[in-house]
């Protein structure tokens, strides 16, 4: 296999040394978007070997497998980098009209940890950071590029950010770490 | 130099000095002053000259509504920064600071020379001085009076600092941090509400700062500050911000607060932003924004050491400076004398309290009395003298019936006064929110709002501290609870309240003549009363077509301090109640406020996103010029050896033509169309039929607008029967993709197909040349790449290098050409793989600018160059890709409207010019006859023109009236140099049987 190139500049914003903050580019993924009548939501997920989430924000996860519902007929699929074609394959063979697409490359994983998380966020997302439910997702606006924002817990975010504006969302992290490293 | 602090007064850090210089000198202050208060530390009262007359000027204010005292900082490394009030810049060790408006030098000022034409600057000397010669208007008197007349100079280096920002959510915002907002943020916090309290200044308090002596609860006023800021501090669920703005208050209780963050600080660290501006929504919102002192109307009321005696108040308790050691007070109003009694107990001689009124509350007489202040009651002041600071001051008494008697001239170094209260609205006014004039306060007081807000204290004209603190208490109390969250306010007790009766009028009497007197309005747009009765003689009536004709108001400072006094000269002149004059409107931001501030992160690489290919890396490795191309930025050429653009385009066309191009596509704009209702949608939305092609193959796809106008196209590949790979124009991707949408979800809901963006999800990799397959043929595995089994318009997926692929063989050079898709992270191994192995076809990087000069050689148009949102797919020469049978598509209808078949539409043709050295500039205008009388009949324009490297000669596409039946004629195309004349031809000028396709 050829080597995979991928686009944030360092893979990590190492943060202050309270480590309140650090910020790395997470691993890759499989990753398909969804789409699907809600109403045959039941054999997607038994398709997929999950059940999907039934409320807009929802999550579920099971066996290194996750699901988000991004809209009213719309999920994001993520799962182990091998297990792609599997899934792929079980899809093909489901019945209800749906619409399966690898996006597995288009998107870039960043993670922000540490008790400032949700602070360094609010730097340029507009809805309440802080109020957002753990295990909750949802599609906004991180400054000027859109992006996939999940709580995977408390104090750990997971930004799923098309390629190409990813140097942009990291570039505005990093200017934001440093200000949260230096207190200010 | 002279000493004018006084010790023991004050809550400057005196342990800790501060080094600082105003126009070159060097003067020495504490922590904790501010410009304005070091400088009259030391005797310092010149600071500026003005707007329009240069008239020497003083500190007026001690707050963010200071019109005068603006000066010049610089922080270094090319931080200056203009028109800063010196009375809310904090000293800092090493902060050099200039006085504005002066040449040479502050005390000798040229431009003083305007103050004796001051009958040219009158009201209106814009629109009556420099009416004629109209030539003069920019060549004398715009830059003349952009000379003479503004505000400092505007620095010319760019910002190096850095900036902030940050949303914020919470229950209750305070805006305000004086004894009503501290009452409202310690109720809301106790309550368990999410708080934020802002405050502009250094320290929270407000006035508290400047009342020592009041005791609240039994504490003096600092001690009870110091436990409330504890308090504060101890709540987890407030955030107290200092130095912070709140500038401008937005829909659906959206405030701005803009936060200074280093520029008080010594040492800034590095990388440390200037300013944030902070993004607030919150549930409710208390604004304590106090009030604000207004000046008196009299001549020479601008003089430095003429000032609001609230300020020299707040000088002396906060910062323990004496404005002066002989000083004389004019009022209208009760609070100025407690800054004569304060100033008289700190051992300054106090030589009169002039007050206007002709009654003043028996206490204050009593007090004045015990302190030996003489009191003049019923008089006026009719002038000042000095010429850089006040040194007398004229004082006349006022008759029965308003009759002034004859003058007496009280010598002193400063002269305080108070023409009372305006409560500050300013805020509350931002959200449109109605105003209420109230008489007996003579001021504005908010009425009916429009959002979740309610105002406290003096701001809503409650004066004194224990009003302002029990109004801000139930104002927090009762925000918490509209939040959810409930408490009970306390009461407050309260000694030590100042007084606060008084009346607003307009100028004061006078036995001189009004129309002459240099009696100030506006401090710093130089609006004087007389200019506000001219423009009221000379017509206007309504407040705000005075304000735009004199400029009273119109000033950085919004006329914080000049609008109630403005309005009652224009009321008094119109003869109609203030009411009925109305007030003039309030806009963001509340004091000026730094661009910076505003673009936050958005600067230097984070100023817009710069969208870069997988494969932009190996761009840049190999010298590519780039270009932007939307939000993306795209290989323009790829010069060698000091080649300019002509000639490496020169050579990479030649190379595509003769062997093997590679071309980074990746930013085509890419859409999967999934479902079993694919093919149906296809046909709705593109001019092309669909149903019939077959899986495997591609069609070229036309995209129309409703109107019938090309909006997008390109090549679609059908991968299954119900799955389609959709390319569009780079620029065009999100656009299409939305329009997709819109008609999906609001006119076929019904059909089953969505859409998903695969833009970035594949890169892509164009090979075009008659060696393309040859390269390609070993990577490839499982597709027969022979032109039988692969011909052009097929498509496949398979494997190349090793990796997934989806491969078309499509050309949009007119050479044999492949597209190879592979997903993003492989795009540049594959890339730089295919690269090595093409050296042995001399395989050549090219970049949009060749790529443009081999498809112009074609005909191939690009949506957005050669159409412009006016072209049919018959003008472009398109027909042949309209599905005629289909019942419908986006646009169809418009097609067959009479105007959209006229014969004489621009249509796309091609333009030989006659002789083949010139290249048309694009965007050339074209007509017929070159002889006619100017303006000629213009017939169409130059969309696309280049120099051909394949014919050795120029070529260019057009649009032109009727232009396919003028095949073969000449057409004339005027240029700067000269009329060139071309002659009209087909669109395609290379290959046109299009063999190489098949090569």
């Amino acid at each position: 296999m050829l080597l995979a190139n991928h686009p944030l500049p360092g893979k990590t914003i190492p943060g202050d040394t309270a480590s309140r903050l650090s910020i790395r580019a997470a691993e890759d993924t499989a990753r398909f978007s969804l789409r699907i009548d809600p109403a045959a939501v039941q054999a997607a997920g038994t398709a997929f070997g999950t059940p999907l989430p039934t409320r807009i924000g929802g999550m579920t996860a099971t066996g290194g497998r996750s699901a988000l519902q991004l809209g009213p007929d719309e999920w994001m699929l993520t799962a182990p980098v091998a297990e792609s074609d599997g899934i792929a394959d079980a899809f093909a063979a489901l019945q209800e009209p749906h619409s399966l697409v690898d996006v597995g490359h288009r998107e870039v994983g960043i993670l922000v940890e540490g008790e400032a998380a949700a602070l360094a966020l609010r730097s340029a997302i507009a809805f309440d950071v802080e109020a957002m439910a753990v295990g909750s997702g949802c599609r906004t606006l991180f400054d000027k590029a859109q992006i996939v924002l999940v709580r995977e817990d408390e104090n750990r975010f997971r930004i799923v950010v098309w390629r190409s504006f990813a140097d942009h969302v990291w570039g505005l992290l990093q200017a934001v770490s440093r200000e949260i490293a230096l207190g200010i | 130099m002279s000493n004018f602090r006084i010790a023991g007064k004050g809550r400057v850090n005196r342990s800790r000095q501060v080094r600082f210089t105003f126009d070159g000198v060097d003067y020495t202050g504490y922590e904790g002053d501010t410009l304005a208060s070091a400088l009259l530390a030391n005797g310092v009262h010149l600071v500026g000259r003005s707007f329009k007359y240069h008239r020497p000027r003083g500190i007026l204010s001690a707050g963010s509504e200071e019109p005068n005292a603006l000066v010049g900082t610089d922080r270094g490394n090319g931080r200056f920064e203009p028109n800063t009030r010196a009375t809310v810049l904090e000293v800092f060790e090493g902060l050099k600071t200039e006085s504005q408006n002066r040449w040479p030098s502050l005390t000798r000022d040229i431009g003083a020379v305007n103050d004796a034409l001051y009958m040219l600057f009158s009201a209106g000397f814009y629109y009556k001085t420099f009416m004629w010669p109209k030539s003069f208007w920019d060549k004398v008197y715009e830059p003349v009076i952009r000379n003479a007349a503004g505000l400092g100079k505007a620095p010319t280096a760019p910002d190096p600092d850095v900036y902030a920002s940050r949303f914020a959510h919470c229950d209750v915002l305070v805006v305000g941090g004086g004894a009503a907002g501290l009452a409202a943020a310690l109720e809301a916090g106790r309550s368990g509400a999410s708080v934020i309290l802002c405050d502009e200044q250094s320290e929270i308090g407000g006035s508290l700062l400047s009342e020592p002596a009041a005791e609240i609860n039994g504490q003096l006023a600092w001690d009870w500050l110091e436990d409330a800021n504890a308090a504060l501090a101890g709540m987890p669920n407030v955030t107290v911000l200092p130095r912070t703005t709140a500038i401008g208050y937005y829909h659906q209780n959206f405030i701005g607060l803009c936060q200074r963050l280093t520029d008080h600080l010594r040492i800034v660290p590095e990388g440390a932003p200037r300013e944030r501006m902070w993004k607030v929504r919150a549930k409710q919102v208390v604004l304590a924004q106090g009030a604000i002192e207004k000046p008196l109307v009299f001549a020479g009321n601008d003089r430095p050491g003429v000032m609001l005696a609230g300020a020299a108040r707040t000088y002396l308790n906060r910062y323990g400076v004496k404005v002066g050691n002989r000083v004389v007070v004019v009022t209208s109003h009760d609070s100025a004398w407690h800054a004569a009694f304060d100033l008289a107990k700190a051992g300054v001689e106090v030589a009169a309290i002039v007050d206007v009124r002709g009654t003043v509350p028996t206490q204050l007489a009593a007090a004045a009395d015990a302190l030996r202040i003489r009191t003049l009651i019923g008089w006026t002041v009719t002038g000042t003298r000095g010429r850089l600071r006040v040194s007398s001051v004229r004082v006349n008494p006022v008759g029965a019936g308003g009759k002034v008697g004859s003058a007496e001239t009280i010598a002193c170094d400063a002269l305080l006064m108070s023409g009372g209260w305006t409560p500050s609205i300013h805020l509350f006014s931002h959200t449109q929110g109605s105003l209420t004039w109230n008489e007996d306060g003579q001021m504005f007081l908010p009425g009916r709002g429009k959002e979740d807000c309610c105002l406290a204290g003096a701001g809503k004209g409650r004066f004194g501290l224990k009003a302002a603190f029990e109004d801000g208490a139930a104002a927090g109390a009762a925000a918490a609870a509209d939040a959810g969250f409930g408490v009970e306010p306390p009461a407050y007790h309260v000694e030590g309240e100042l007084s606060f009766t008084g009346v607003t009028g307009r100028e004061l009497p006078t036995d001189r003549d009004l129309g002459h007197a240099k009696a100030f309005v506006d401090f710093q747009n130089d609006v004087m009363a007389k200019d506000i009765r001219l423009a009221v003689r000379e017509g206007f009536k309504s407040i705000e077509h005075i304000k735009r004709y004199t400029t009273t108001g119109m000033a950085t400072d919004q006329g914080k301090t000049s609008n109630i006094n403005g309005l009652a000269v224009a009321s008094d002149a119109l003869k109609r109640p203030i009411p009925a004059v109305g007030l003039t409107t309030f806009r963001p931001p509340y004091t000026p406020t730094s661009f910076g501030t505003f673009a936050g992160y958005n600067k230097g690489a984070l100023f817009e996103v710069t969208r870069k290919t997988p494969i932009d890396g190996w761009a840049e490795e190999n010298g590519a010029v780039f270009e932007p191309v939307s939000l993306w930025r795209r290989a323009r050429y790829f010069p060698q050896g000091g080649e300019d653009m002509h000639a490496a385009v020169a050579r990479e066309c030649k190379a595509v033509r003769s062997s093997l191009g590679i071309f980074d596509a990746s930013t085509l704009g890419k859409i999967e169309i999934v479902g079993p209702d694919a093919a149906e949608f296809m046909n709705r939305m593109y001019t092309n039929a669909w149903t019939k092609l077959a899986p495997g193959r591609c069609r070229y796809g036309l995209l129309l607008g409703e109107d019938g106008f090309i909006r997008d196209d390109g090549v679609i590949g059908r991968l299954a029967h119900d799955r389609f790979h959709v390319t569009t124009t780079t620029g065009g991707a999100a656009r299409v993709l939305n329009m997709m949408e819109d008609y999906l979800q609001t006119e076929w809901p019904d059909l089953k197909v969505w859409l998903t963006s695969t833009t970035e999800q594949w890169s892509v990799i164009a090979l075009n040349g008659p060696n393309a397959r040859k390269l390609i043929e070993p990577f490839v595995e499982g597709i027969d790449l022979s032109d039988g089994a692969f011909p052009h318009m097929a498509m496949a997926t398979g494997k190349i290098c090793g990796v997934p692929t989806r491969l078309f063989r499509v050309s949009f050079t007119g050479e044999l050409g492949f597209e190879i898709n592979v997903p993003a992270r492989y795009g540049r191994a594959v890339w730089e793989k295919l690269f090595e192995a093409g050296q042995r076809f001399g395989i050549t990087p090219y970049g949009t600018e060749t790529m443009h000069v081999l498809r112009a050689e074609k005909g191939y148009i690009i949506v957005g160059q050669d159409t412009d949102g006016t072209l049919t797919p018959d003008d472009a020469g398109l027909s042949w890709a309209i599905g005629k049978t289909k019942p419908d598509f986006v646009g169809k209808r418009s097609l067959s409207r009479p105007d959209m078949l006229a014969a004489d539409r621009k249509q796309l043709v091609g333009l030989l010019t006659a002789d083949p050295k010139t290249v048309l500039e694009e965007g050339a205008q074209i007509v017929l006859d070159p002889n006619q009388p100017v303006p000629m009949e213009m017939v169409g324009h130059v969309t696309s023109s280049y120099w051909s490297a394949e014919l050795g000669r120029s070529i260019a596409l057009a649009a032109i009236q009727g232009g396919r039946s003028l095949q073969g004629r000449t057409v004339h195309v005027p240029m700067p140099d000269k009329v060139h004349s071309a002659t009209i031809t087909g669109m395609v000028f290379v290959d046109p049987e299009n063999t190489r396709l098949s090569a």
